[in-house]
Parts: structure tokens; sequence; C-alpha cells
């Protein structure tokens, strides 16, 4: 459902263009969980933000439902993102002045018209999924960091996206709870959404359907 | 919850900041309004000072000219009629035109000469209230008329008859009393009697009969063109003409002062501008991983454009409705110390009030283009720096 080829990019530096991604082509399949590891530096993140539009390559194509999202005019894009596309940040990346529902609903609050009441139900019911019944109302300050990044896991699910993109949501927490974010996650691809990870604990790669290896930029091997 | 709710709940949260901007901002719209209303209530008191320097408008008959010529040499023009005026009929139109409020007084005239002792003396007949109206100047020795058959002398002619106040002479047919003496005017009045228009009228067998009528208009609201066309308007087949270097003297001071108030007020709503537009500017860098997730999320360009502006625009607002309800009680205490306008002080009108709101959310929209617009610019790449 979604096909990256030939994709690379190069960031500029003092001594030229430094590439990051050369020539890196990967197929995801409907309901599929991939991981994506390797070393620190290794590009990982840069691939992922690629695959979900946050950043255009120098090449190549990244194709979803038949088309290049590469060259989409920006109206088309941001409707991709709204609908289509999740995105979950290492850094669990909320409104502070928002409430953890609010945060959840913003897919939602996008126009002048109001969040529809269904929307409002689903959204509570995702915060009750991700094990933050009673906590709808509390400031992103005054959760925990394993509790905003359920949060930020919510707003990605209320908008019954295609695919989900993690960039380490583990990152910042420790392992106990690493592992039940990491669950929560296989939970919802059982579901049948599907999932793009990036992580450079194997571990929890171990709990993917495919691993892609990175290694300077490219993919090393698949397993 | 919709798009409206991300600045309002982001105001709420950093309250000092919107409330320090909003001060801000109210400080500039109160400042405005303040003067606005001083400006206005200096400029018509002003005005009304510098309508002792006489009237602006004339209304008099259309002098019919015939151009003579006989056999090929000119005769010169011929002013072969006098008309004369209706003084209730007249003075009644001009106090019945819409913009009456405008009109300070209206001074009918009528002139002639009559028999004092063994010569001929030019009287001029007037309503002494409506004169002292127009001729603030005008200073007595002794006191203006209460009754009818009292006159007031020009300096030069009481001087020559060797008249003074008291004294008491036949003029024409009437019996009559020197109520007072003017200081030399240096204009005409030196020279003649000037009577109750009344008596006059009985003097010359012209009853409710007027040569001409002098108008004192008020300019700072309305142009005199106005005024005058209106006039025109109410007496067809009279010539109504504005005494165009009287006005223009005048309202050049008044327009002065106005365009001063203008240029002050200017000044400060541009400054309040410069600082709502500057803390926007930093607010939207501040902020770039926050727009970069929005942006993330499926929010178009227009919708980062609208947070940012609507953030502005309920500020303005609200600093308008703080700067109606302020200028006008600063502009109340300080027409109140310069004691400018005698009892006529500014009144609030919830109107004006409203107009302030939207002028000042206008402004402020305005002064947060710019911030908006390089907010609206940010690349959903800009969340990926942690927030
Ligand atoms: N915005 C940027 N400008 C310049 N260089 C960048 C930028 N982002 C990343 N890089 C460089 O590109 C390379 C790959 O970065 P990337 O973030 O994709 O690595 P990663 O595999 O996600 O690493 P980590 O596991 O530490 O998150 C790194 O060498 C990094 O220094
Ligand atoms: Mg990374």
């Amino acid at each position: 459902m979604l096909e990256a080829r030939n994709i690379a990019k190069s960031y500029a530096s003092a001594e030229g263009p430094a590439p990051v991604l050369r020539d890196v082509s990967l197929t995801l399949e409907q309901g599929e969980f991939l991981a994506i590891v390797g070393r620190s530096g290794s590009g990982k993140s840069t691939l992922l933000n690629i695959l979900s539009t946050l950043l255009a390559p120098d090449a190549g194509q990244v194709l979803y439902a038949g088309r290049d999202v590469t060259r989409l005019p920006e109206a088309e894009l941001a409707a991709l993102r709204r609908r289509d596309f999740a995105v979950v940040f290492q850094m669990h990346h909320l409104l502070p002045y928002l409430t953890a529902l609010e945060n959840v609903l913003l897919p939602f609050m996008t126009g002048l018209a109001p969040a529809p009441r269904d929307a409002v139900e689903r959204a509570r019911r995702c915060l009750d999924r991700v094990g933050l019944g009673g906590k709808h109302h509390r400031l992103p300050g005054r959760l925990s960091g394993g509790e905003q990044q359920r949060v930020a896991i919510a707003r990605a699910l209320v908008k019954e996206a295609a695919i989900l993109f993690a960039d380490e949501p583990t990152g910042s927490l420790d392992p106990a709870t690493g592992r039940e974010i990491v669950g929560l996650l296989q939970d919802l691809n059982a579901d049948g959404l599907s999932v793009v990870m990036v992580t450079h604990d194997l571990g929890y790669a171990s709990c993917a359907r495919r691993v892609l290896r990175m290694e300077n930029g490219a993919p090393a091997c698949a397993a | 919850m919709n798009l409206l709710t991300i600045p309002l709940r982001c105001a709420r949260r950093k309250w000092p900041r919107f409330v320090l901007l909003t001060l801000v901002f109210a400080l500039g719209a109160t400042s405005m309004v303040a003067l606005w209303h001083v400006s206005r209530v200096v400029g018509d008191s002003l005005e009304r000072k510098l309508t002792a320097f006489g009237a602006n408008i004339l209304v008099s008959p259309k002098a019919e000219t015939l151009a003579v010529s006989y056999g090929g040499v000119s005769l010169g023009n011929l002013l072969y009629e006098v008309r004369h005026l209706d003084e209730a009929a007249t003075v009644s139109a001009i106090r019945s035109i819409p913009l009456s409020a405008n009109v300070a007084a209206v001074a009918p005239k009528l002139v002639g000469t009559a028999a004092l002792g063994a010569e001929q003396v030019p009287v001029v007949g007037v309503r002494f209230d409506q004169e002292q109206t127009i001729k603030k100047y005008w200073r007595i020795k002794g006191l203006f008329p209460t009754r009818e058959n009292e006159v007031v002398l020009g300096s030069a002619l009481a001087a020559r008859l060797g008249l003074d106040f008291g004294s008491a002479f036949r003029l024409g047919d009437e019996e009559v009393t020197v109520a007072g003496v003017l200081s030399p005017t240096g204009g005409d009045d030196d020279t003649v009697v000037l009577a109750d228009l009344t008596l006059a009228q009985r003097l010359f067998r012209l009853p409710g009969k007027v040569n001409f009528v002098e108008v004192s208009a008020l300019c700072a609201g309305c142009p005199i063109e106005d005024i005058v066309a209106q006039i025109g308007g109410k007496l067809p087949g009279l010539e109504v003409k504005a005494l165009r270097s009287v006005v223009e003297g005048r309202m050049a001071s008044v327009h002065f002062v106005q365009h001063l108030t203008l240029a002050v007020a200017l000044v400060i709503l541009v400054s309040a501008c410069a600082v709502v537009g500057f803390s926007m500017l930093s607010a939207v860098n501040e902020r770039k991983a926050e727009i970069g997730l929005l942006r993330s999320l499926g929010y178009s360009r227009a919708g980062v454009f609208a947070i940012f502006c609507s953030e502005a625009v309920l500020l303005g607002a609200a600093a308008g409705a703080i700067g109606a309800l302020a200028g006008w009680g600063v502009g109340r205490e300080v027409v109140r110390l310069l004691d400018a306008a005698g009892e006529v002080l500014p009144a609030f009108s919830p109107l004006e009030a409203l107009a302030v709101c939207l002028g000042m959310a206008l402004v402020a929209a305005l002064a947060a283009a710019y911030p908006a617009a390089k907010a609206a610019r940010i690349d959903p790449s800009a969340a990926l720096v942690s927030l």
C-alpha cells in the first residue's frame, strides 16, 4: 500500500551535501508492522519522515494509493496528513495548553466547524483504550512521559488512519513503559492498522513482523 | 472545539503575555479615543471662540444689474432695484435647515439713513442678541439696549456729535436715548447708529423687512458648502454665499488642532502595532515546533494563518473595548480639566465603542498579518525539532 522507490536525501553541511539516504526502496503491505532499526545516524528518522511526507526527498518516489505523494499539491498533502497518515514522535508532541482530550481531537479541529460529536466520542474511547480513562481533561504538563506518549498514540488512533508512523515512540520511556507502548502498537496492528516504527532497541524490533536494518543510508538486510 | 479553540486556550494559558499585549494595545486605543474626544470638543469650542471674528455666510437678495449702453456708449451697470427680505420668513428658514445645530447666530440687518438734527446719519437696525454672538469683540461704554427706543452709537459718530450714553435726541420721527457707546472697533460700526431692528423698520417704514442676513455657522463637523447649499435650498431666489476667507482662516486653526491630534494618535497606534507585531513574531519563532506539529496533523497553511490572526483579533477587540471605555473617561476628565467645553462633556456612544472594537481588531489583524504569514510558511518538518 506504501512503496518507496530509489529514495535519496542529503543534508547541506560545511563540506558540501552530506548524503544520508542513497537509493532506498521498500514496500509496506496493508496491515504490516515494519520496524526500522540501525545505528544512530544511519538515516532511520530521515527515511521515516520522507515516508510520512514531513520531509521531501531529493530524488525518488513515495507511492501511496497509486500516487506519488512527494509531488502532491499542498492542499491534497494536508488532506493526506489529516486523514490517512498518523505520526507519533519520540518526544510526545502535544500542545501544552490543550487537555489530553483536546490534543486527541486536534485532527478534527482544522476548520471552523466544531469537532463532530462522534469524533469526540471516539476520542474518549481511544483515550480509554490507551489506558487514560479518567485523565481526559488533564493538561500534558500534569501527565507522565508514558501517559503523554499514550495521548499521542490516541491522537493517531482517533482519525482511523491507514498507516501509523512512529519514530522511537519508546525513546523517552523506561523499559517497562516502553514495552507497554509497543504492546499497544501490536494490538492496534492486530486490528488492521499498518505500522512503521523506528527503534534502535532490537528487543522492541522483534515484536515487528518485518525488520529493516539501515546501515550508512541504505537497507542492509531485511529479516 | 474548532480551530479557534487553539488560540483561545493558548491565550488563557499564557495569560500574562496576553494581558500585557492587550494592555499595550488598549493604551494605544485609549489615547486615540481620548484624543479624539478632546479634539472634537476643543475643535468645537475653538471654533466657537473664533466665531467672535464675524459671520461666515451672507444671505441677500439677488442683485439684479442691467448693463446699459446707448449708441455704443456704455453707461455702466445699473443696479435697478433694491429688494428687501422678509425678516421672519428668512430667519426661520435658516433656522430650520437640517444642519441647524451648526448655526451659531442669525443676524438680520436693515440699513438706511435718518435725520439727526440738521444732518443725515447712517442707521443700522440689528437684533442685539444675535449681533453680540457674532461680534464678541464689541466693548461698550454703558449698556446694550434693553428697550426698543434705545440705541448704541459708534465711537467716531458719538465723538463727532458730542453725545454720550444717557443722551437723548430725536432720530427721524422717533425719540431715542443712547444706552451705550461702542469702544472703537476699527470697522464700519464706528460711524453708525445701531438701533433695534424693529425701531429701524419703523423709522424707514419697512415693517418686517431687512436688507441682508449674516449667518455664523460652525464648520468643525461639516464643510460650509453643505450649510450654504441647505440655506440656498430653503431660500430659492436669494443669494447665499460663503465668506470664504473668514471660513478658511477660522478652519485653518481648527484643522491644525485636529491634524496635530490625528498625527499623535497615529504615532501611538503605529507603536502599539509594532509591539504586537514583534511579540507575535517572537511567538511564532518560539512555537515553530508546535506549528510544525499542526502541519503534520494536516492543518493547512490557511488554518495556521487563521490561528495566529484570530489571536490578534481577539486581542484587538479586547483592547478596543477597554480603549473605548477608558478613552471616553480620560477624554472627559481632560475636557473637564481644560474647562474647554463649558457643560458639554463628551457623551458615551455604544455604537462608537463598537466601531472602536472592530477597528482595533482589524488593526491588530493587520499587525499580525506578517507574523501569521510567516507561521503559515513553516514546514511540517519543523515538528521534528523537539518541543
Ligand atoms: N536537519 C538536518 N540537517 C543536517 N543534517 C541532518 C539533519 N537531520 C539529520 N541530519 C544528519 O543526517 C544523518 C541521519 O540522521 P537521522 O536523524 O536520520 O538518523 P537516525 O538514524 O534517526 O539517528 P538516531 O538513531 O540517533 O535518531 C545524521 O548524520 C544527522 O547528523
Ligand atoms: Mg532518529
